[in-house]
């Protein structure tokens, strides 16, 4: 960990040096124990700020969107996978930006800390290679990383970036792959005990929007959420309003979503929206053999049409 | 505040509390800090036993109790242009253990809402039918601030009844209005204080403000921020911001919101949704036009209104120290820092 | 004090299209209960919560006079994504509606007793001053005020609005009429000309004066200068804003402009307050 990130900085300084970029976008300790969040840097000397762990939660593609000028970019494997996307869906130019892959044996899910800590407060955190020191008033418990690794990570396929312009430090062993054991489970169940499921996790929605925003799949400038002329659904906070809400989001990312967590992990109100996404995911993928962000080339299925794509659903 | 009520304390056991509620439910819905899915919030309960005693603060504000995120204001059928809705509680309420700084938020709300000039009914009637038992804060987080804006973890205002916890399974029990003391004969199992508790209050009142470790200096900053409305350093503050409605939502003092209309077949109601000044919709003209254009005049807008509009129009801060933007800030934007950059710009 | 957001059922009476692209009405609204209308005191400058039910509300200048006793007037422009304003222009002649308020702060009109009034206006933003002009005009107040000049502007002469009535007021000789378009038509036999530039040119006096200036941003910025010019202070410069609003008093917590709220401090401001107030576009 050390290792790579001297070299990140490194990497980041000449890049500013030498002008090839006019901005880094990375990460930086955060005011929280075990928080980190993202820096802006355009100074060379600010780039010994930089930090890279397992701690770096944010996808920093909701950045790119807005970036007007040539901007060199720390991303994990799923991050690229959504600049990807981004790319090919012409909401940025490749040659403006330049890619930091950084190998990435997981991140770790602030989530599952907080179900250890039960109630009580973290005030330190200290990591060791593969451990998680938690401290706070009458507290001390060592947790093994791979124990709070996020549910998108512990699958991942693509630990190690599929597309980069530079890398930073040694590849990794990929994650476990494939695992839709619980979209399976979930879907075994009855029609009303996921209809109540769903229900409770959108009863909790308080509609700040969070994960729209940060999710790198959603960049229309107008948002259906937000569009009066027509009104799409109620504004209300009833679970009725509010599903319809994610299950439309759901619906649009559907095929162009690449597993990030990341608008799981911004969520203030612990809503499980992967399972949704992880369903529209495996719908794809068994539907159209598509998988999203692994190449620039091909086009995702909602954007295409092929003479032989599955018609059952035409009456 | 119903001022000059005689101080009222008892000594309350923990596992006496149980009792003690189920009394005062005869009378009133009680809501408390419950845990549901990994996050404390007040839910109204039937028994002691679903309260959660050792939660720090609650995840979303007992706010949202008296000013809703989506209320109903006016209903009627289609072909009549508006008939208010009478929104009666059904019975009086308490918030059992409300922290100091959530029941500040709403003397500062009471500004807005139940002013000499508009008193807004629907806030109004559930002010007045809700009482506020406080729990001081044992355990304040690093993101408290409450003691830099006019607060503290044992502070009493603008509560009927406070609780603290002593530790030894003891809570202390003072009363402070006469409603609050209401609460309190409801029970005569309640012991008298001894000497020792009171130390031991004392004491932990003691401990528990040495906790509030974050520090900030607000006094004057509403001055400092009339100087620097153009200043580059809203440039670098909201840098990170995505730009959603967590920390206006969670915030215990937050109150923006925006009235529309939604029917169905038969009927049109009006309704009331908390609304946020980070959204860029929030300000959009019907014309287009948008006059805070970006998360840098949002932003901005968000931290001037707390700390210099508000202090403006009434002469208090409308930021209480809960730090739940803190904490719930998917970007950790912490407006303890963002304080901070102004003082020294 | 238990009806704030109630509104108060009016009938829409008449309709008349304004301009040219048929996007800008003006209502007649007149109240089911008279005696509401007697209630809705209100003064010229103030606006009022228009409710179409199921669309919501929009907040609206009133357009007509206070001694305009029996009805009321609302000129509305439709925005396409503007649902109130949409759903408002769709409706026919005898339906039903909701007004809340009155709200806001209005022009001083006691304070333009005994003086020379200059009213500056340009394109749709003259709503508020056609109530103040009618106001002023009325047979029971026009000896309460001096000189009055109405300079009135528009893109197109098709964008003029109250075209017959700024027929009628040029036809008096009690009031100075300046009708000017930025780019004339053929048969446009009028003035042509930038409301600022024509400003200059006709240079009403400064003595004793109070200037009432409305219009898009833009406009307000290039008038400011040659009324400073003419030597009008700040403080005797008056005009309105607009923001986005949904309650109209105060809470909701949009039409700030820095401390101000412009449904309620405002909309009117001298130009003096307005040039203090911070990311005010003027
Ligand atoms: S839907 Fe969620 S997991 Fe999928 S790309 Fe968007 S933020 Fe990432
Ligand atoms: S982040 Fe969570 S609470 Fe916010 S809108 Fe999304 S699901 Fe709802
Ligand atoms: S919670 Fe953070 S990211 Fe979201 S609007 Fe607030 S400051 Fe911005
Ligand atoms: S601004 Fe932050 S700390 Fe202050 S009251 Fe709101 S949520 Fe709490
Ligand atoms: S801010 Fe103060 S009052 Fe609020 S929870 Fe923290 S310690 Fe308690």
């Amino acid at each position: 960990m050390q290792e790579s990130e001297k070299e990140l900085r490194e990497v980041a300084k000449k890049l500013l040096l030498e002008k090839k970029v006019d901005l880094i976008i990375g990460y930086e300790e955060g005011t929280l124990p075990l928080r980190t969040r993202p820096i802006f840097i355009r100074e060379a000397d600010e780039t010994k700020k930089l930090v890279w762990n397992f701690r770096c939660e944010n996808n920093l593609c909701f950045y790119l969107k807005m970036a007007k000028e040539r901007v060199g970019i720390v991303a994990k494997g799923c991050d690229i996978r959504s600049i990807i996307g981004l790319i090919k869906e012409r909401q940025i130019k490749r040659e403006n930006i330049f890619i930091i892959g950084v190998p990435c044996s997981g991140i770790i899910d602030r989530k599952k800390i907080e179900d250890i800590l039960e109630g009580r407060e973290l005030l330190e955190g200290i990591e060791s290679d593969s451990q998680i020191i938690l401290k706070g008033e009458g507290l001390e418990e060592k947790v093994d990383k791979d124990k709070l690794v996020h549910a998108s990570c512990k699958s991942c396929k693509y630990r190690n970036p599929v597309l980069y312009d530079t890398l930073i430090g040694k590849e990794v062993s990929q994650g476990e792959g494939e695992e839709y054991s619980d979209v399976e489970e979930f879907a075994s169940k009855s029609d009303n005990e996921r209809w109540a499921y769903f229900n409770d996790e959108a009863s909790r929605c308080i509609r700040c929007y969070a994960c729209r925003n940060v999710c790198p799949a959603c960049y229309c400038p107008q948002c259906f959420v937000d569009q009066s002329l027509p009104t799409w659904f109620g504004r209300t906070l009833h679970p009725s309003d509010t599903l319809i809400f994610h299950i439309i989001r759901t619906l649009h990312i559907a095929g162009r979503c690449v597993d990030c967590g990341a608008c799981s992990r911004v969520c203030p109100m612990n809503i499980e929206l992967r399972m949704l996404n992880k369903k529209a995911e495996k719908d794809v993928k068994e539907l159209y053999h598509y998988e999203a962000g692994i190449s620039l080339e091909e086009l995702p299925p909602m954007a295409t049409f092929k003479m032989d794509d599955p018609q059952e659903f035409i009456k | 505040m119903r001022k000059g009520d005689r101080l009222k304390e008892k000594i309350i056991k923990k596992e006496q509390i149980g009792k003690w509620l189920e009394k005062l439910g005869k009378d009133y819905e009680i809501w408390a800090p419950v845990k549901k899915n990994g996050l404390v919030s007040f839910y109204p309960i039937q028994s002691a036993k679903e309260i959660y005693f050792d939660f720090l603060n609650s995840k979303k504000t007992p706010k949202d109790l008296f000013f809703p995120q989506s209320e109903v204001l006016l209903s009627f059928p289609k072909e009549e242009v508006g008939k208010e809705v009478k929104t009666i509680l059904q019975k009086p309420r308490i918030i059992f253990a409300i922290r100091p700084c959530d029941a500040k938020s709403l003397a500062l709300l009471d500004q807005v809402f139940d002013s000499e000039d508009y008193q807004d009914p629907y806030y109004v009637e559930r002010r007045e039918g809700i009482l506020l038992v406080g729990l001081a804060c044992t355990h304040p987080q690093q993101s408290c601030f409450c003691t830099s804006v006019g607060g503290g973890p044992f502070e009493k205002a603008h509560l009927d009844l406070v609780m603290a916890d002593l530790g030894d399974g003891k809570y202390f029990v003072e009363a402070l209005t006469q409603l609050g003391e209401g609460l309190m004969q409801r029970d005569d199992s309640l012991q008298d204080v001894q000497e020792k508790d009171r130390e031991k209050l004392a004491k932990t009142k003691e401990e528990a403000e040495e906790k509030v470790k974050s520090k900030l200096v607000t006094k004057g900053l509403e001055k400092k921020l009339d100087k620097i409305f153009d200043s580059p350093l809203w440039d670098r503050v909201h840098q990170r911001c995505l730009g959603c409605g967590i920390c206006t939502y969670l915030c215990s003092t937050c109150h923006c919101f925006a009235l529309l209309d939604e029917k169905d077949k038969a009927r049109v109601k009006r309704i009331r949704n908390w609304d946020s000044c980070m959204f860029p919709e929030f300000t959009v003209e019907a014309s287009g036009h948008n006059p805070r254009i970006s998360n840098r005049e949002r932003m901005r807008q968000r931290v001037m209104h707390k700390f210099n509009y508000f202090v403006e129009r009434y002469g208090e801060t409308a930021c209480v120290g809960c730090g739940r933007c803190i904490q719930s800030c998917p970007v950790n934007i912490d407006i303890r820092e963002i304080i901070e950059e102004i003082r020294n710009e | 004090m238990n009806d704030l957001y109630h509104p108060r059922s009016v009938v829409i009476k008449k309709t008349v299209i304004e301009n040219e692209a048929r996007d800008i009405k003006t209502f007649e609204l007149v109240f089911l209960d008279q005696e509401e209308r007697e209630k809705f005191e209100f003064s010229c400058g103030q606006f009022a919560m228009l409710s179409v039910a199921g669309a919501g509300e929009s907040p609206i200048g009133i357009a007509s006079s206070p001694l305009d006793d029996e009805y009321l007037h609302f000129t509305v422009k439709r925005y396409p994504t503007g649902v109130v304003t949409t759903a408002l222009h769709s409706l026919e002649e005898g339906s039903e509606i909701g007004v809340r308020g009155p709200y806001g702060n209005f022009y001083p009109l006691k304070a333009m007793e005994d003086k020379n009034i200059v009213i500056v206006g340009g394109g749709f933003a003259f709503t508020t001053l056609r109530s103040t002009i009618r106001y002023l005009l009325h047979d029971k107040n026009r000896s309460r005020f001096k000189d009055i000049t109405v300079l009135y502007g528009a893109r197109t002469p098709g964008e003029l609005i109250y075209k017959s009535e700024l027929k009628q007021w040029e036809e008096r000789d009690d009031v100075n009429m300046y009708v000017t378009v930025d780019r004339g038509e053929e048969d446009w036999k009028g003035r042509v000309g930038l409301v600022p530039n024509i400003l200059s040119e006709v240079a009403p006096s400064s003595e004793n004066s109070i200037a009432l200036v409305c219009g898009p941003p833009i406009m307000l910025k290039y008038t400011m200068p040659p009324l400073l010019d003419l030597g009008f202070s700040p403080e005797r410069i008056i005009t309105s804003l607009e923001r986005r609003m949904s309650c109209g008093i105060g809470k909701c917590g949009r039409c700030n402009i820095g401390s101000k709220y412009i449904c309620k401090d405002g909309p009117v401001f001298t130009y003096k307050e307005l040039r203090e107030l911070p990311e005010a576009a003027v």
